[in-house]
Formats: C-alpha cells, structure tokens, sequence
C-alpha cells in the first residue's frame, strides 16, 4: 500500500521540471542579459526554485495519490446511494470550510479593507464570500443531480454581474474578478472537483465530463457576485452618508 | 526560522478544516482503514508540498515577478513590454500546479481525447495574451468593464459553436490560472508596472483579466477540434 502510494513519482518528477523549466529560462536570461546579481543573491533565486519544484511534486503526489482517488470514490458512493440529495448539504459544507482559510482569499479580504477605507471589515467579506462559494457548490452539487446545463447558472450569473458592474466603481470592479479567481484553490480542484466526477460517474444519464467539470466557474462566480453586491452597498451607502456630512460641513 | 513557522501554521490552517470533514464524512459512510492511510498520507504530502512550495515561491517566484515587473516599464517600449508580459504568463501558467491536476483530470476523464500537453499549452496561451491585454489596459489607462464585457461577450458567443463536452472544461480552465504560483507573480508584476506611474494607476484586475484569457483559449480549442 506504501509503495503503490508513490507509485508514478517519477513521472511527476518530470513533468514539474518540465512545466517550471520555461520560467527558469526566463530568469537565467534575464540574470545574463538584465540584472547581473550578485552570485549570493542569485543563488537564493536558484534555492527558491529548487524548494518550489520540491514543493509542487509533493503537493501532486499526495493529490493524485490520497486525494482524487478518495474524492473520487467517495462521490461514487455518495452519488449512488438513494438519498444523494445529502451532497447538497455535503457540498455546502466542504465549499464553506475550503474558501474559509484559503490564504489566497484573507489575502484578498485585506485589499478590500484598504480600499473602502476599513468601510467593509475583513471579517464580513470573508464570510460572505465564504457563503457565496459554499452556496456555490451545494449548486454545482444539485446542477450534477438534476442534470442542469452549465449555461443556465453562468449566463444569468455573469449577466448579473455586468448589470451591478454599471453602479460599482472601478477599483472594486477589478477586485471583484480578481477574488473570482483566487476563491479556486488547491483544495476545490483537487478533493471537490474529483468528488464531483465521481458524482456524476455514479449517475445514470450524466456524463462526467458534461456534468462533472463546471464547478470551478461557479465558485469563481460566487465571490464576483458577492464583492460587486458589497462594493454597491459601500458606494450607495456610505458614499452617500459621506456627501451629506460633505455639503453641511462646507455648506454647499 | 519564524516564517516557516508561520507559513507552517498558514498551511495547517488552510488545509485542516476541510480535511477534518472529509475525514468524518469518511467514518460515516465506512471507508475502509486502508482509504483512511490513503487520504491521511495524502493529507501530510498536500501540507509538506504547500509549505515548500510556499517558501520557494516567496523566496525564488515572487522577487523575481518584482524585479522584472521594475524593470520592465523602464525599457519605454509598449512592444517590448507587451512581448515579455506574453513570454511571462505563458511561463508561470505552465508551472501552476492547480493547471496540472485539471489538466490530469480532463485527461483522464476525457479517456484521453483531450491531452494534458493539449489543455496546458491552450490555458498557458490564454493567459499570456490577457497578461499582455492587462498591460496595454494599465498602460494607456482603459477602464476595465471594456475588457471584461467584450471577453465574456465573446465567451458566450464562442460557447454556442463549441462542442458540449468543451463548455465546462474551458470555464473550469479560467479558475484553475489563478492558482497558489499564478497570484503573487502576476500580482508583484502588476504592482511593478503600475509603480512606473508614480501611485495613480493600481494593479488591481490583472488577476481577473487572466482568468478569462484561458476560457476563450479553451473554447476556440474545441470549436477547431470540434469539427
């Protein structure tokens, strides 16, 4: 059992060193050509990439290894079981606990804090986009079950978010699709996604790659939606509050 | 030594609580104790390959996204920058890690019909052009509502010529750009660039704009394999 968890590794080994191979050549060029560091500084450089390629290979094996094949199975089993409407609770569950302490989103979350002047608190974006994406996937959970296209979600979502776009500014226009982005992170598309395929494997009539992939864009969705709706609130509210003490302190 | 410590706890933080569901949802559908040490070793890997990955990407990735993205508006030619912004998405979507593990999913799910070398290659291109889009916008100061309703215009428009089994993997493949690596070299790039107009233009949306470049490379991909 041991030894078939690190079965492929040397695959792995291959395939990170091809994929960071373009960027250190990037960088080596740049040191010859741009830069000219000093030796000790570059070398730092040269550790910082060792570590990442270390890093990545281990972060795949333990994926591919623990955790696709168990999300995997535990959506097959889930998915076929009589009561697997339980994936929408389930679903909720694991979106909320995942964007709750991805590092990318606190990140986020103190941007949004710095630009609307400590108007919207990290605390109330955190949970509101934690909600967002646990909505989201409990979504993506019940779109797999019922077999609703993906198309039918994103065009009224992104509709939507076009439509508040006209009343937020621009500053909180980019973070919104910024924190779309970053909201994915290792653990959605590694245990979620792979739950998802199981799910649909399970199903009759679905299709795993119709039905089980999408679950990504609708909780890149989530967070867009829920930074617009803030950014309107702060702009309609607080804007506002702030003109009125504007014009009796100056008044106009 | 205490940032370690500190990326350590970051790690252990993030990957805890979800892992801890998981795991009691385990218990109760009785997964065998073999599946229990599968997911358990698995767990320890995803924390031990995060930190050290973490670490290098602050220690090696990110200054460099800094020194290149300093560098880069100081050479006064438009072209010149965009050319390096493509090389340079192109270059970190490749090495994200979130890119390969869709990329292996697709693969396998897809028995094979849609390659990893296929699916990487299309997102890292998506992406070089939007960072390269991202620059010109921060460059001549375009508001960014422009780009994101042209792009998601296109999107949809595209999703209408492209076969079904395309849709949710190119809208999955906008998600996945951004992941752990993507972020902070896009981000101090921006900064970097952004810093050449002294403060009044912000880095803010280069993230976003990144995310839509590989859905519509995805999109195309299955319109042209499609037919």
């Amino acid at each position: 059992m041991i030894i078939s968890f690190f079965s492929g590794f040397d695959q792995i080994l291959i395939e990170v060193a091809l994929a960071l191979a373009p960027i250190f050549i990037i960088v080596c060029f740049y040191q010859w050509f741009v830069f000219h560091m000093e030796s000790e500084d570059f070398l730092n450089i040269i550790k910082g990439f060792i570590l990442t390629f270390l890093g990545i290979a281990i972060f795949l094996q333990g994926v591919y290894a623990g955790f696709m094949p168990i999300g995997q199975k535990m959506g097959t089993i889930l998915g076929a079981s009589p009561i697997n409407w339980v994936l929408i609770p389930i679903g909720f569950l694991l979106g909320f606990v995942a964007i709750l302490a991805e590092p990318a989103v606190h990140v986020m979350n103190e941007q949004v804090e710095k630009v609307s002047g400590g108007y919207i608190p990290q605390k109330i974006l955190l949970y509101s986009v934690s909600l967002g994406v646990a909505f989201s996937v409990a979504l993506a959970m019940a779109r797999i079950l019922y077999g609703i296209p993906l198309a039918y979600i994103l065009i009224p979502g992104y509709l939507l978010a076009f439509f508040m776009m006209r009343y937020t500014d621009e500053t909180f226009i980019s973070i919104a699709f910024d924190s779309g982005g970053v909201s994915t992170g290792p653990m959605t598309v590694s245990f979620i996604l792979a739950m998802a395929i199981g799910v649909a494997t399970a199903i009759e009539g679905r299709d795993p790659v119709q039905e089980g992939f999408g679950l990504i864009s609708l909780v890149a969705l989530a967070p867009v939606l829920t930074v617009l709706t803030l950014g309107f609130i702060y702009d309609k509210l607080y804007k506002n509050t702030q003109n009125d003490e504007n014009e009796q302190s100056e008044g106009y | 030594m205490s940032r370690i410590k500190e990326l350590a706890l970051e790690v252990i933080y993030s990957v805890i609580p979800i892992t801890l569901v998981i795991f009691i949802i385990q218990l109760l559908l009785k997964f065998s104790l073999t599946d229990l040490i599968q997911f358990l070793l698995g767990t320890f890997f995803v924390c031990l390959g995060l930190l050290l990955f973490f670490l290098g990407t602050k220690i090696g990735i990110v200054p460099i996204g800094e020194m290149i993205g300093d560098h880069l508006p100081k050479t006064g030619k438009i072209r010149l920058i965009l050319f390096i912004g493509f090389l340079l998405g192109f270059a970190i979507t490749v090495a994200e890690p979130d890119v390969q593990i869709l990329a292996t999913q697709v693969d396998l799910v897809s028995g094979g019909n849609v390659t990893k070398l296929v699916l990487i290659s299309a997102v890292g291109i998506g992406v070089a052009i939007f960072i390269s889009l991202s620059l010109y916008k921060l460059i001549k100061n375009i508001h960014i509502k422009y780009f994101l309703i042209a792009s998601y215009t296109i999107v949809f428009l595209l999703a209408i010529f492209s076969p079904p089994d395309f849709i949710p993997i190119a809208m999955d493949s906008g998600g996945v750009t951004t992941g752990p690596i993507t972020v902070p070299f896009i981000v101090a790039l921006g900064v970097g660039v952004a810093g050449a107009f002294g403060g009044r233009r912000s880095s803010f949306g280069f993230v976003g704009l990144a995310s839509v470049g590989p859905i519509l490379a995805v999109m195309l991909l299955g319109v042209i394999l499609g037919r």
